[in-house]
């Protein structure tokens, strides 16, 4: 009630606001807008870049969560960098994961969002039911349940056996498939780019299909060279988006192998690598110098997916 | 103006009011509140539960708020609220991080308890020490236990071949183990897990050899033939189709409700002597315990006591008087000692032993006789192990898997282990 009527009398005192420095005056305009961030304000500088920063700091120290941190200089980075089997596994898992979850999960995306786009009956009730996935998404149970439809006689397995007489390994706890499950999950986890796509799909003028038909072009050449080029901003930007999300993946994996990263090191992610370097063998320093080179690694990534999609994505300008 | 004066106060009357909130409630409180960690199964907090309400009857003033985790996610939330300055008063410690917690001075020396509010002195030189480090108390013991192998007897017995007992050797139970893989009564069902990548088992396996997992400087205490020939015994025994494939027992959580035994994937599991009324609990099938199979019938058991687990107190607790109570009333009272059981292990006060043996049941009864059966047997604690040590045990599992999935040969495994293992020692 304070800030209404403050915001209300501010017209009728003009000579009051005159009368402070310019400066006072911009504050004295935007404090209700201030106050209103303030939530937010507080969440990024408390939450976010405050412990940010924090990190910087331990990823020069050998910080152990109990006892005060001594500064070690670049030791953490030089022993990652140089002298660290774990991580090159690490990157090589989470590497695999971002190459083959990315566009599988797009494709597929994709692929749903054009079924749905050809304007069927009831298309909300099937867009909320196919996004259902992305919203359980990172949650514990979704792996607790993945966990039990991989497992060695799982529902996988039963089907399998019912329908082809095929006895499958345990899938989760085989470091031949145990990534190709989290894969999977994420496949599965569909949702959110697809609706994207479903936006941008519906931006298509419906004309254009019409002449491309009239000039005789197929579904397939209408597809390559009316649909694709027109969404490649949406696809571009679905790709940087899920790319990030998959180099932080973390919840999946640390559920399928009890956070071990196991069998063998196969479900590895980066970051389940980094909270067992943190929390499991008090080694908060290097586990923030590991951060921070997953943040430059994203970094960099998502840099030249800028340098790139300049080739590639056609904006409608 | 006005206006602006209203708002202001309006703000920082709502602050103060806040801050009084909050910096006024622990003044105002009159009962002391203390919050307990533990590790374990839903048996395990039953029952501790129970004794933490019991204690309410005791002390009504004193209000206890139990938390508790499975083994793998324990430390790392442990570390988590003692890094945030936020650790339960009363903490569950393991022999094996009570060193990389009471060095880091994360809990509180309890020396000048003993004796008054602590009343320990009847548990023996052996079992007060086992909470020691570097000569102070840090934990005290909640019950004495040693590594266990639980089977199920009538399984075993189906397939005509010999169930594990005490003295057997190595070469016999795997020999066994085949023979049961060969009449299993179902498929996917094998004669035991794999404890290939068991730490506490290849420990059993060294000090029958006569090594230890850590020398006297705090090196490692064997070699990679070592770790290749257990390795090796246990590929036999994989390949004859005595224990389970490598894949089973990837999916073994280090925990009683994911091993195989309890799975349903295997007869026998090697556990600690105090799991077994856990796993009891758990397992419809009646099950049976021993002792380790031996390298040799002259060998020594590879067995010892060791305290299943300890009750500390945080450094940061201000309630370490009333903390130091209700250790004393799950370690030293009656009413406390026989809702615990023997569940973390047999009490090491012998009063309070000896009162409980008579009031327990047929399950609780073996696990006491087995303690008493292998105590003549049994060799001192191992030494202290070396900063880093609680990472080895990982080490060990996944290069046992390695070796299980054949992606290395067991001498190569041994290899492996060393010089990770050297690596991981050396590391500070």
């Amino acid at each position: 009630m304070a800030l209404h009527s403050e915001i209300l009398s501010k017209e009728s005192r003009p000579a009051a606001l005159r009368s402070r420095g310019a400066f006072g005056g911009v504050l004295e305009r935007n404090a209700a807008g201030y106050v209103f961030l303030l939530p937010w304000l507080l969440g990024f500088f408390g939450l976010t870049l405050g412990p940010a920063l924090a990190s910087l700091y331990l990823s020069f120290t050998n910080y152990d969560l109990l006892q005060s941190p001594d500064w070690v200089g670049a030791a953490n980075y030089v022993r990652i960098l140089t002298d660290d089997p774990k991580f090159s596994a690490a990157m090589q898992v989470t590497f695999t994961y971002v190459i083959l979850s990315v566009p599988l999960k797009l494709a597929f995306a994709l692929a749903v969002a054009m079924a749905f786009n050809r304007g069927i009956k009831g298309l909300t009730l099937y867009r909320a039911i196919f996004y259902l996935p992305s919203l359980l998404g990172s949650s514990v149970a979704i792996a607790v349940l993945w966990r039990q439809l991989f497992a060695s006689d799982g529902l996988i397995n039963m089907a399998l056996w019912q329908l082809f007489g095929f006895e499958g390994p345990s899938w989760i706890s085989n470091p031949d498939y145990a990534l190709y499950t989290l894969v999977m999950l994420s496949i599965w986890q569909f949702g959110s780019p697809m609706i994207i796509f479903l936006a941008g799909l519906r931006q298509i003028p419906t004309d254009m299909y019409e002449a491309a038909q009239m000039d005789g072009a197929g579904k397939a050449r209408q597809f390559f060279k009316i649909t694709l080029p027109l969404l490649t901003p949406v696809i571009f930007f679905n790709g940087v988006i899920q790319t990030i999300e998959a180099f932080k993946a973390f919840t999946p994996a640390f559920i399928i192998s009890e956070g071990t990263g196991g069998p063998i090191n196969s479900t590895l992610f980066y970051t389940l690598y980094l909270y067992q370097e943190a929390f499991g063998f008090f080694r908060m320093g290097y586990a923030s110098a590991l951060a921070w080179i997953l943040v430059i690694i994203i970094s960099l990534f998502t840099a030249f997916s800028f340098l790139g999609a300049r080739y590639w994505v056609h904006y409608d300008d | 103006m006005p206006m602006v004066l209203d708002r202001r106060s309006v703000l920082w009357g709502g602050l103060s009011v806040l801050s009084l909130a909050a910096f006024n409630t622990p003044a105002l409180a009159q009962a002391a509140r203390l919050r307990m960690i533990w590790w374990g199964s839903q048996e395990r907090a039953d029952r501790t539960n129970k004794a933490i309400a019991a204690f309410k009857g005791v002390k009504p003033d004193i209000t206890i708020a139990g938390e508790f985790a499975g083994w793998s996610d324990y430390w790392p939330r442990l570390a988590t609220q003692v890094a945030g300055r936020n650790a339960p008063d009363v903490i569950q410690m393991d022999y094996r991080y009570i060193f990389e917690y009471a060095r880091r001075g994360a809990l509180a020396p309890l020396d000048d308890y003993i004796g008054k509010a602590l009343k320990i002195d009847d548990f023996g030189k052996a079992n007060v020490d086992s909470g020691r480090v570097d000569g102070k108390l840090f934990g005290v013991n909640l019950g004495v236990n040693s590594s266990v192998v639980i089977y199920d007897k009538a399984a075993w017995e189906k397939t005509g071949a010999k169930a594990p007992s005490m003295g057997q050797t190595w070469e016999e139970f795997a020999e066994n183990a085949i023979a049961f893989g060969k009449k299993k009564p179902k498929p996917g069902y094998f004669a035991t897990a794999d404890a290939s990548g068991l730490e506490p088992s290849f420990e059993n396996y060294l000090r029958q050899n006569k090594k230890a997992l850590f020398a006297a400087d705090g090196q490692l205490g064997y070699e990679p033939a070592d770790v290749a020939a257990w390795f090796k015994m246990w590929q036999d025994m994989r390949k004859g189709g005595g224990c389970v494939p490598a894949d089973v027992q990837a999916l073994d959580q280090l925990n009683i409700e994911s091993n195989a035994l309890t799975t349903g994937k295997a007869a026998t599991a090697f556990a600690h002597s105090n799991q077994f009324v856990g796993y009891q609990a758990l397992n419809k099938a009646k099950l049976a315990l021993t002792a380790y199979p031996k390298v040799s019938a002259s060998s020594p058991s590879g067995h010892y006591l060791k305290p299943s687990m300890l009750m500390s107190v945080s450094a940061t607790s201000q309630n370490v008087p009333n903390a130091v109570d209700f250790i004393n009333f799950l370690v030293a009272n009656p009413a406390g000692v026989d809702l615990l059981g023997v569940e973390r292990g047999v009490p090491a006060s012998t009063a309070m032993r000896d009162q409980l043996t008579t009031k327990l049941d047929e399950v609780s009864k073996a696990m006491v006789e087995y303690i008493a059966a292998i105590t003549p047997a049994v060799d001192p604690l191992p030494i202290n192990p070396p900063q880093g040590a609680g990472e080895l045990a990982f080490v060990l599992t996944r290069v046992s898997q390695e070796v299980a999935f054949g992606r290395i040969t067991p001498e190569e495994g041994g290899e492996r282990m060393v010089s990770e293992a050297t690596r991981t020692l050396s590391r500070k």
